[in-house]
């Protein structure tokens, strides 16, 4: 089977088993607890509806108006601070749920404005938590040269260890904060920011809602929205550094794939693209040109493979136009294309290759 | 400024930017819903308070009991089934939030849980996705040679637009799903959808939440798990394809340095072997090359026939982007290139000024020289630049 099927089932199997065993322990955690605290609140339910003498259906009305009412309890959602965070919400898939569109028309625009906007925050997180990756391993280099070790260059587990301990250290600031200013236990409010910076945004804990802090406390305010975003970075680079290159696996097997098929069966280059590299000054002149129509069916295959994983291959097709559309860039005529490069690579002794003989 | 940071800040304004158009947006939407509704049901509140006589702490406790009663108004929600739904809304980051673990040690597990199976989530959707473009991809240029098209080669815009149909498609079959089942008007099933295959999850409309369906209706339960699967996996496919490409990763030094060694010493065999052309192999290692995002059409030299007139056609959609790309004024002047270091190589930015670069070197004549000398330029510089860095 190719690598890239049977990576892909691997990976499959293995989720479905981590749901089994996670909803395995989550039910022995959790279930027995439910059922106490079901009949407890049951119980109590009871002495209350015969205490103030309320029917079920009594007691099924006063229900529909305490849910309904549960969300403006809070305060105020959709002033523009409300708004501002559901807003964060949405594009950043977190989703609370704490407030939620009622309108048809809020619900309408909110599935548009998360179209667009969550594949723009998605590529904003990971753009900048690659400038951040680039600019702590940058740092880290010049730490260990002042530090005066041996092995200044920094390795993917240093990297990895900061980034971790980053994650680590976000969580408990957010942690500290948040057990401080909502008043919940520091296990609470590190549970909080976890289940914030994941994204998962359960809805259980959610900050802001007390005392109608959204429009009574602004800097509170600000500083909810600074540690989201900042802390959605924080993992983001984590992400960025671990998880991403994983990501692309199987559409780098693909590329390799087409690109052994397509070597393996058009053979030798011939000399006409021999001649285009200038590295090659090996004039074999071996034009196989029965492999030709082969090589544009397999050509076809690839360049198919390659099309669409070639984000800007416009831009060769657009200079070539430029090329035959003379813009006056092009170098002196007189100069073969080979001297030119030649002359352009002065300074890469190493990579220029004068012909193998 | 360099261009990777030129186009990070970038999408960091634009992002604050749509944040706050956003807000404004829902701001004039609900607000005034929102505090007619608020009056309303105070109001009603009140009438209710009076009725039975209720005190304020009797309120209270009336209020305590009933917003804790109501996650369980939907049955168990911890058995296997319910316990099994609520690991898909944690590992797939849906979190909808209708029952959350209520012991510490369930939030604690709650944690390490979603640590290792969020990312391996991610992973087996992007994997599963990828597979599924590959087969469409198959499947649709079998189908323009059976059609009998003169192009048989599927572009990005086809596999764009069978993406986007897939995805459309994969919401309404949902939504008439769940309006069905769960009672809800189409476009509230619709919405439902939505939010779920986008992870966003807010739990105003949950599905398995009415009557005891966890544990009563098995078939429907399954649907249910598989339907979220599924529709994920159909837009993870959707985000591979258009999104993915668009992720930088970070690279590493040094797996840079190797690669770089490698290179090396696969041009100096190939070239013994082939007689003096070395190869422009793209370093695809899985050490995280940041190449591995973006190929470069420098891999159709090779393919490319002497007799070959005509180019391939131009992508029509990848000119978009790359226009944006420069329209930017991103593109790096060939200073900048000198001053490139390792760090995001695979921006498509990047590749945009070396071919800005390299139309100063390229000659008029050959068409073939352009791609070539854009290949070799950019080996060289990248090359170059990886020495350059630590």
């Amino acid at each position: 089977m190719k690598r890239q099927n049977a990576r892909t089932l691997a990976l499959i199997v293995s989720i479905l088993t981590y749901l089994v065993v996670g909803a395995a322990v989550f039910e022995t955690l959790e279930s027995k607890q439910e059922k106490t605290h079901k009949r407890r609140l049951d119980a109590r339910k009871y002495e209350l509806m015969r205490k103030f003498n309320l029917t079920k259906a009594n007691f099924e009305e006063l229900e529909l108006v305490v849910l309904q009412l549960k969300p403006h309890k809070a305060g105020v959602q959709w002033k523009f601070a409300g708004s501002f965070y559901f807003a964060i919400t949405v594009i950043t898939t977190i989703g609370y749920g704490h407030a939620a569109p009622s309108t048809d028309s809020g619900k309408m625009f909110c599935m548009f404005y998360a179209l667009l906007g969550i594949p723009l925050t998605l590529v904003m997180f990971q753009s900048l938590g690659e400038r951040i990756n680039t600019f702590v391993r940058y740092l880290l280099h010049q730490a260990k040269k002042c530090l005066g070790m041996r092995q200044t260059e920094v390795s993917m587990a240093n990297m990895v260890t900061v980034g971790f301990f980053s994650c680590l250290s976000t969580l408990c600031v957010g942690g500290a904060a948040f057990s401080h200013c909502e008043g919940w236990s520091f296990l609470h409010a590190f549970y909080y920011c976890f289940i914030t910076l994941t994204t998962i945004g359960f809805g259980d804990y959610v900050a802001l809602q007390r005392d109608d802090a959204l429009q009574n406390d602004p800097r509170y305010v600000a500083f909810c929205f600074v540690y989201i975003l900042m802390g959605l970075t924080v993992i983001g680079a984590f992400l960025n550094l671990v998880v991403l290159r994983f990501l692309t696996m199987n559409t780098e097997d693909e590329r390799r794939d087409a690109k052994q098929k397509a070597l393996m069966t058009v053979g030798k280059p011939r000399g006409e693209v021999a001649r285009l590299l200038p590295l090659s000054t090996s004039t074999s002149s071996t034009v196989v040109a029965n492999n030709a129509t082969k090589a544009k069916d397999l050509k076809g295959a690839y360049t198919e493979v390659l099309h669409f994983q070639t984000i800007c291959s416009c831009l060769w097709y657009r200079s070539k136009e430029k090329l035959q559309g003379s813009i006056p860039t092009m170098i002196p005529q007189e100069m073969t294309f080979s001297d030119a490069y030649l002359q352009q690579n002065s300074n890469c002794p190493h990579y220029m290759d004068p012909g193998s003989t | 400024m360099k261009a990777q940071n030129v186009r990070t800040l970038f999408l960091v304004l634009s992002v604050v930017f749509y944040l706050l158009l956003g807000a404004a947006v829902f701001d004039a939407l609900e607000t005034e819903s929102e505090s007619s509704r608020k009056e309303a049901l105070e109001h009603k509140l009140g009438e209710l308070k009076r009725k039975y006589g209720f005190l304020e702490e009797d309120y209270r406790e009336v209020e305590r009991v009933i917003l804790q009663s109501e996650p369980h108004r939907g049955g168990r929600q911890w058995k296997f089934s319910g316990s099994f739904y609520f690991a898909i809304t944690v590992v797939t980051t849906i979190g909808y939030g209708h029952v959350v673990p209520l012991t510490d040690a369930g939030k604690t597990f709650c944690m390490f849980y979603a640590v290792l199976g969020i990312p391996l989530t991610l992973i087996m959707f992007q994997s599963l996705g990828e597979r599924i473009n590959t087969l469409v991809r198959y499947l649709l240029r079998r189908a323009k040679r059976g059609l009998g098209l003169r192009e048989t080669e599927v572009s990005l815009g086809n596999m764009v637009l069978v993406g986007l149909l897939s995805c459309v498609g994969t919401l309404c079959v949902g939504a008439a799903a769940f309006s069905h089942f769960e009672d809800w008007t189409f476009f509230n099933a619709y919405y439902y959808c939505f939010v779920t295959l986008t992870t966003i999850g807010f739990g105003d409309l949950v599905a398995l939440k009415k009557t005891d369906a966890l544990q009563r209706r098995p078939p429907y339960v399954a649907f249910c798990f598989v339907y979220i699967l599924v529709g994920l996996t159909v837009t993870g496919a959707f985000l591979n394809l258009v999104v993915l490409r668009f992720l930088t990763v970070s690279s590493d030094a040094r797996t840079a340095e190797r690669e770089d060694e490698q290179l090396l010493t696969e041009e100096d065999e190939s070239d013994a072997a082939d007689g003096g052309r070395s190869r422009l192999t793209l370093p695809v290692e899985e050490g995280g090359s940041c190449v591995s995002l973006v190929s470069f059409p420098s891999d159709d030299l090779r393919l490319i026939g002497p007799e070959r007139s005509k180019p391939p056609k131009p992508n029509r959609l990848g000119d978009l982007i790359c226009c944006w790309c420069r329209g930017l004024g991103v593109c790096g002047s060939s200073s900048d290139l000198q001053r490139e270091h390792t760090g995001g190589h695979s921006n498509p930015v990047f590749y945009t000024s070396v071919s800005y670069r390299v139309d100063r070197v390229s000659r008029a004549a050959s068409p073939h020289a352009s791609p070539s000398a854009v290949a070799l330029c950019w080996e060289r510089n990248y090359r170059h630049s990886r020495r350059s860095s630590f």
